[in-house]
């Protein structure tokens, strides 16, 4: 029976096809998710913890590996309250460093798997475009359907269509073997070359008005988004003179952003730090040990612009050269765009609609989480939309500022009960802003 | 009641003359050539459809490839070392002072781009004037030297001090003169430098010369009552003012400041109190004082020294002869007046006379004398110190050069070899001096001549000092380092006299702490911080003028005589170019005259029927020539107020030397001046001869015309006081008025601005101020006779016959009450093309009203409901916003705009190789104001109210957690304004100033009838005219 094995092989093939498409398509849908894991590993970890190497805390990778995944989430939920309840493995962990690890309590197990995801395959190889787009998509998520879903979504649609296919063939062959077996005589179809099946195909008119339909809201779709897309750069990431990573500075170090952008609470600029402050610290941090007893080379860079001679520990003015570092957020110049306003004024109402934690500075709600980015990109698309939604949905907090009392007395008066919002209060007016 | 007066801006409105009726029936004067464009190829030619196939295929793809352009790559570039005091988008303020104003100057990121009143001046220092505003522009004048020159090369400091060193002691040891000459020099430091040099040089003097002289006023006073000085002016005390074509509001002496004192006795405020000062003016030319007169005669120049005498015989019952008018019968008339006024108010009278002359100017003394005016009014105890020119001895340096007596000329701050009477004589002297150093910033007309330029810094990147008054000091500060390589003309002098101290810092410090500091018990940061040092004023002495006038008055009466045998011609200071030193300021260039409402150029007044008998018409390019043989070319500007017989002509015109921007506007009229009887003399005798050519000005009088509507609401003195709202329209009931628009809700603030027509005087600070707060382009000669100026605040000056034309009139102005409501009412306001028909009256009797015109930020816009991109639209608190990034330059605005406030980008001016002498180089851009855009090509503009100042005082109160008060903000034009005739601030605060001021009886709406609900409310013109002396 050598049809019936044939058959048999090839339906088992076709199961085996598609349990694997389903296996994947789960996966891909229901697995941890390492992009959220990283993320989560760079807000809450990253201060103490390297993924290959031990710093504070013992490097992860291989720590995680060799650790039960339970005990995993329970020391990083409260590890303080594990080691006082006298679990041996934790009393065993809490050897590495007199310095006791941090409690995060709010993290959901899901969040903590994620994060053992990410730091058990380790950070991912470097694939420009893949890199920026898990980015930029992953984090501005909040704008609308991500492309890591828009791609499940056609994945499915693809393979339910292989899947049909598969299967009509091998409806198709049955029936032929049914119909073998009652003995009625079947013609065999006559095999049609793919060139002359492809020119059928073209005749069909059906099949050329769909196609073509297909084609042009396919088209059309692209280039209606990327005519919005026009002029917005999020996510763009310009290469610096000096390889400055706010990562280090703001993450590791944890250096308040005001320390250096001095303007923010002051000023409409929040001001690119004058080389001066770099030389605040860089006077004395130089990296010697990553680079072998050199100096690193881009803080030699800045030595270089403020013309300073580290081996005689003098300046020279004439040897001055200014940085040139690019511009990542480009506004337009007839918008008027004030730091000061934002992060002083309205600082804990920014806080409440964006969901800030504490901990968190406001800058994060435009500039997103400055501290995991090792190469700043702009995080937020600048567009008018975009300023303009959140001055329509933000509640303002206005209490203890003397200057609202009497524009909230005649705002009452008007709008009893209506979300207080800088649109309101005329936010949304062209000339709050265009000037 | 609404006075019955027509007001008319120009003649050619008057007249209805084709050529402006043409050009006034549209918005925009020149048609955009559609039809020309249609009628060559336009819409005959046929597309193919493979042509728009293949433009719109090239289209698309352009558009592709230009959407392709990933991100922009701009460089930002921070401060290497920031200095402590700079936050990078905040401004600092620097206290320091302009020609003896004391000023605040405003940098951002260490670029001063703003100068603004110092609020701790005190006394009538409110406001700053309009070269104050300009001044900052000097600062990046592309057209100064970058470099010291040296023998017309490019020099170096240290070559330059080891030449003029070598030079100098070469001349010591000859024992030839070195002559220092200046404008007057009010610094004391400077004063205490040019000692320091002339003890190391002894042959050393310093000559001092004005290019417009106060000599006459000095040497009456020294010889009246032994005080060279200029005595201080309190025309604040004086309830009758009488000038003698002193144009003391503008131009004379301290315009400014006379302003604030002025109009002190004239605004809400004084109205309010029932009191009104009473200004009479007798002058020729139609000065900006005289138009602020309330009752202004037209004399000749001639008939001044004559008007004098009367006047003297009138109040003292002397029998001087001479006093006799004439065929003037209404100048007799009003001296007849004008004295028994003066004799009612003894101690509060103010007699002022324009005249450089000694005799005229003793003959003054003895009339303020015997109304009792010093001690009062004129105070000789504490004078002014602005002025200490000495023609006599200007005069005599040049004779000293001509014979060879000087071996070295330092000229400081002046131009001798344009702005003097002898330019030539100066120029020929100078040519046999040795040693000739100039401290001008640019190769000027004297520094050409000179050996060596040493450039002196701009008063912005200066140490220095002032001193303006007995007594009131105020400090100079650097607010930049010097933009070029130039040294500030007192260091060069210590340099070169070899000095124990050679830094001008330290050299103004010690002086401030040896000599003035300890006295007022203040340190030298104190005064950096306040700027000025006001020490309390000396009790003014009463004088006596007890001399006899026998030797005076055949010396005036000569002068007079000499003057009436031919045209009279005077020439005088214009109130935006003053004496020509600013000539090279783009923005003044631009300002319109406050009078005539020309800019660019100079012109010859003439009266209209004085043009007409001549068979002059208004542009007629006509030759002057006067005696001594000087001629110039210009064209007639017909001027309604102008005496008969008499002609005008501006100074400060025809520089050849001053830069791009300044070089060849206008004719130069200082060789009309001469040196007689030891003063300079600003009168002469000319000769008109017609060339046949035309030349048209750039006038913007009847620009932005209201078609004859009624704008204007005037009251007199004695109408007011029976009825606070004479002349508003507010004591009679208004017409209903309909509405198609729902009230706009204006919850917070709703910003207003109250401008009082009585304080105004058309100065037009106001306009420079405004020019340089929001990036206000300057556009040309060209452009402006296009009727394309930019201006978001204009002055509006009309003009209206004294006696009234009668046929619609009931009931005189100033009859309160008695007036039939339907006379009164709003059909007197509105009537349209009323001025056609007013017959020609007698073109000397005008009296003029200044009305500041900008963007009303009307409640109900017409312009906002015609945009058809919503570019222009309303906000909550009151404001016409307008979004540039929106606009498409349809231009629908401008054309429903009854006001003409809307102003359309022709060009994009500050990027476009035609207007580089202006604005747009690389230097004066430096002068933006970051916080305001540059306006691109092809969209509209107008005033925004300051929007960004509105803002910043908001965030700055929302920063600090406090309510905003009343007067954190202020409009760049209020801040200007020595009247403080612009009132601005929140209609919703019933305590705010401007809601007291709008709530006045005075307060209209111009065009209030058409109901688009203005926010700016203006209050009547009351004119204190008593009673009344016309022909």
């Amino acid at each position: 029976m050598r049809d019936i094995s044939l058959i048999v092989r090839r339906v088992w093939k076709s199961a085996l096809l598609f349990t694997a498409l389903s296996v994947l398509i789960v996966s891909a849908t229901r697995a941890q998710d390492p992009v959220e894991g990283r993320k989560l590993f760079k807000e809450n970890c990253a201060s103490c913890h390297q993924l290959d190497r031990n710093s504070t805390g013992p490097a992860l990778t291989p720590k995680l590996k060799e650790l039960d995944e339970a005990f995993a989430i329970k020391w990083i939920r409260n590890s303080p309250a594990l080691i006082a309840s006298g679990d041996p493995q934790a009393v065993e962990a809490s050897k590495f460093s007199p310095a006791e690890m941090t409690a995060f309590p709010r993290l959901t197990d899901e969040q903590i798997k994620n994060i053992i995801a990410y730091a058990q395959a380790g950070e991912p190889k470097k694939d420009g475009a893949a890199e920026g787009g898990a980015q930029g998509g992953g984090e501005a998520a909040a704008e609308g359907v991500s492309n890591f879903s828009i791609a499940g979504v056609a994945a499915i649609i693809i393979i339910s269509i292989i899947v049909l296919v598969v299967l009509g063939r091998a409806i198709k062959l049955l029936e032929r073997l049914i119909l073998k077996k009652r003995g009625v005589e079947v013609v065999e179809e006559e095999e049609v070359s793919f060139a002359e099946g492809t020119k059928r195909l073209f005749r069909n008119k059906k099949f050329v008005f769909f196609f073509i339909l297909m084609l042009v809201i396919t088209l059309g779709t692209y280039g209606w988004m990327g005519m919005w897309d026009t002029g917005v750069h999020t996510g763009y990431q310009p290469v610096q003179p000096i390889k400055f990573s706010h990562e280090l500075h703001a993450g590791v170090n944890q250096i308040d952003c005001q320390y250096c952008h001095v303007g923010a609470f002051k000023s409409k600029h929040s001001t690119i730090p004058s080389a001066n402050i770099c030389m605040n610290c860089h006077k004395a941090v130089q990296a010697t040990d990553k680079y072998d007893g050199q100096i690193s080379p881009e803080i030699q860079k800045i030595y270089t612009a403020v013309g300073y001679d580290p081996e005689t520990m003098t300046y020279d003015k004439s040897k001055e050269k200014p940085i040139e570092w690019v511009r990542v957020h480009n506004l337009p110049d007839f918008a008027y765009f004030n730091h000061s306003q934002h992060v002083v004024v309205a600082e804990e109402a920014i806080r409440k609609a964006k969901g800030l934690q504490p901990n968190e500075p406001v800058c994060f709600a435009c500039h997103g989480p400055v501290n995991t980015m090792e190469e700043i990109y702009q995080y937020s698309p600048l567009t008018m939309k975009w300023c303009i939604n959140c001055h329509r949905e933000t509640q303002l907090e206005v209490k203890g500022n003397a200057f609202y009392d009497k524009i909230i007395e005649a705002h009452e008066k008007i709008k009893k009960g209506e979300k207080l919002t800088p649109a309101a209060l005329g936010g949304l007016e062209c000339g709050k802003c265009h000037y | 009641m609404e006075s019955n007066k027509k007001y008319w801006k120009g003649l050619e409105e008057l007249n209805r003359t084709p050529d402006f009726v043409e050009k006034n029936k549209n918005e925009f004067a020149e048609p955009l050539p559609i039809e020309d464009v249609l009628s060559e190829a336009g819409l005959s030619t046929v597309t193919p459809r493979r042509d728009f196939l293949k433009a719109l295929g090239f289209g698309l793809g352009a558009v592709s490839l230009a959407a392709c352009q990933t991100a922009p790559v701009h460089k930002s570039i921070p401060y290497l070392i920031k200095p402590e005091e700079v936050v990078p988008g905040i401004p600092n303020y620097y206290v320091s002072s302009f020609n003896g104003q004391p000023v605040l100057v405003k940098t951002r990121e260490g670029r001063p781009i703003k100068i603004e009143p110092n609020p701790n001046a005190g006394g009538f220092f409110r406001g700053t004037d309009a070269q104050a505003q300009a001044s900052v522009l000097d600062l990046y004048d592309v057209s100064k030297l970058k470099n010291p020159v040296l023998k017309n090369a490019e020099s170096n400091w240290a070559e330059i001090d080891k030449f003029v060193t070598s030079e100098l002691n070469k001349v010591k040891a000859s024992g030839k003169k070195i002559r220092i000459v200046s404008a007057s020099v009010n610094s004391p430091s400077a004063r205490n430098v040019i000692a320091d040099f002339t003890g190391a040089y002894p042959n050393t003097k310093h000559v001092q010369y004005d290019a417009v002289s106060y000599t006459g006023i000095i040497k009456a006073n020294e010889n009246s009552f032994g005080k060279a000085v200029v005595p201080k002016y309190n025309f604040d005390k004086a309830d009758l003012i009488v000038s003698f074509a002193a144009d003391f509001l503008g131009t004379w002496i301290s315009g400014e400041e006379f302003t604030a004192q002025y109009v002190s006795n004239r605004d809400m405020k004084s109205l309010k109190n029932g009191k009104m000062s009473r200004h009479f003016q007798f002058e020729a030319a139609m000065s900006l004082t005289g138009t602020n007169a309330d009752t202004r005669v037209p004399i000749k120049l001639s008939e001044e020294g004559p008007a004098l005498i009367a006047l003297y015989n009138a109040l003292t019952g002397a029998g001087l002869s001479g006093g006799t008018l004439g065929n003037n019968t209404v100048a007799d008339k009003a001296i007849k007046l004008v004295a028994k006024e003066l004799l009612q108010n003894k101690g509060r009278a103010l007699v002022v006379c324009g005249s450089n002359d000694v005799s005229t100017q003793i003959l003054v003394n003895a009339i303020n004398s015997a109304i009792g005016s010093y001690g009062t009014t004129i105070d000789l105890d504490n004078p002014c110190k602005r002025f200490a020119g000495n023609d006599a001895e200007f005069a005599e340096f040049i004779n000293e050069m001509n014979r060879g007596e000087v071996g070295a000329v330092f000229v400081l701050d002046s131009n001798p070899a344009y702005d003097t009477a002898n330019a030539k004589g100066f120029a020929d002297g100078l040519a046999k001096v040795g040693l000739k150093v100039s401290f001008a910033d640019r190769a000027d007309e004297t520094a050409s001549l000179c050996d060596v330029v040493a450039i002196s810094n701009n008063y912005l990147e200066s140490w220095g000092d002032a001193n303006s008054y007995e007594g009131f000091y105020s400090i100079v500060q650097p607010t930049i380092n010097p933009v070029f390589n130039s040294r500030q003309a007192e260091e060069s002098l210590l340099a070169w006299s070899d000095a124990p101290v050679k830094e001008y810092y330290q050299y103004v410090r010690n002086y401030w702490e040896a000599n003035i500091l300890p006295a007022a018990g203040k340190t030298w940061a104190d005064l950096l911080q306040s700027g000025v040092i006001n020490t309390p004023a000396k009790p003014a002495g009463s004088y006596t003028f007890s001399l006899s006038l026998s030797a005076v008055v055949p010396a005036v009466l000569s002068n007079s005589k000499s003057l009436a045998k031919d045209i009279e011609l005077i020439v005088y200071e214009s109130a935006p170019i003053r004496n020509g030193k600013y000539a090279n300021n783009a923005f003044l260039q631009e300002l319109p005259d406050p009078v005539s409402k020309v800019t660019w150029d100079n012109y010859i007044a003439l009266s209209p029927k004085f043009a007409e008998e001549l068979g002059f018409k208004e542009f007629d390019v006509v030759n002057i020539k006067d005696d001594k043989g000087y001629s110039i070319d210009l064209p007639v500007m017909i001027q309604p107020g102008q005496a008969k017989g008499t002609a005008a002509v501006a100074l400060g015109y025809g520089r050849t030397k001053s830069g791009k921007c300044g070089d060849g506007v206008g004719k130069n009229a200082y060789p009309f001046t001469s040196f007689t009887n030891g003063t300079t003399k600003y009168t002469t005798t000319v000769k008109l001869s017609g060339t046949g050519s035309r030349e048209e000005l750039a006038q913007t009088q009847t620009h932005h015309s209201f078609e004859g509507r009624n704008v204007i609401r005037e009251a007199t003195f004695e109408a007011y006081k029976k009825n606070p709202a004479a002349g508003s329209g507010n004591d009679h009931a208004k017409h209903k008025t309909y509405d198609l628009w729902d009230k706009y809700e204006k919850p917070g603030n709703n910003w207003v601005m109250a401008i009082d027509l009585n304080a105004c005087t058309g100065c037009g600070s106001c306009i420079v101020a405004c020019n340089v707060e929001n990036n206000i382009p300057v556009v040309g000669k060209d452009e402006v006779r296009r009727r394309r100026e930019m201006h978001w605040i204009r002055i509006d000056r009309y003009y209206s016959y004294n006696v009234e034309s009668g046929h619609d009139e009931e009931g005189a102005a100033g009859s309160g009450g008695k007036h039939s409501e339907h006379s009164a009412g709003i059909s007197s306001v509105t009537k349209e093309k009323e001025i056609s028909h007013l017959e020609e009256k007698d073109m000397n009797d005008v009296s003029v009203v200044h009305q500041p015109m900008l963007c009303q930020h009307c409640d109900h816009a017409p312009c906002e409901t015609v945009c058809p991109v919503l570019a222009t639209v309303h906000s909550s608190d009151g404001l016409n916003h307008m979004a540039y990034n929106r606009c498409v330059g349809t231009r629908y605005c401008a054309n429903n705009c009854p006001y003409k406030v809307r102003r359309f980008n022709w060009f994009n001016y500050w990027n476009d190789s035609r207007f580089d002498n202006y604005l747009n180089n690389e230097f004066t851009q430096l002068l933006l104001n970051p916080d305001v855009t540059a306006r691109s090509r092809g969209v509209m503009e107008k005033c925004s109210m300051c929007i960004q100042r509105i803002q910043a005082g908001k965030l700055q109160a929302k920063i600090e957690k406090r309510p905003l008060k009343d007067g954190d903000i202020q409009m760049a034009c209020q801040q200007a304004c020595s009247a403080n005739a612009i009132i601005f601030g929140d209609g919703n605060d019933p305590d705010s100033e401007v809601s007291k001021a709008l709530r006045s009886e005075r307060v209209y709406y111009v065009l209030e009838e058409i109901n688009v609900q203005p926010g700016i409310g203006y209050m009547t013109k009351i004119r204190n005219t008593g009673t009344t002396v016309h022909a």
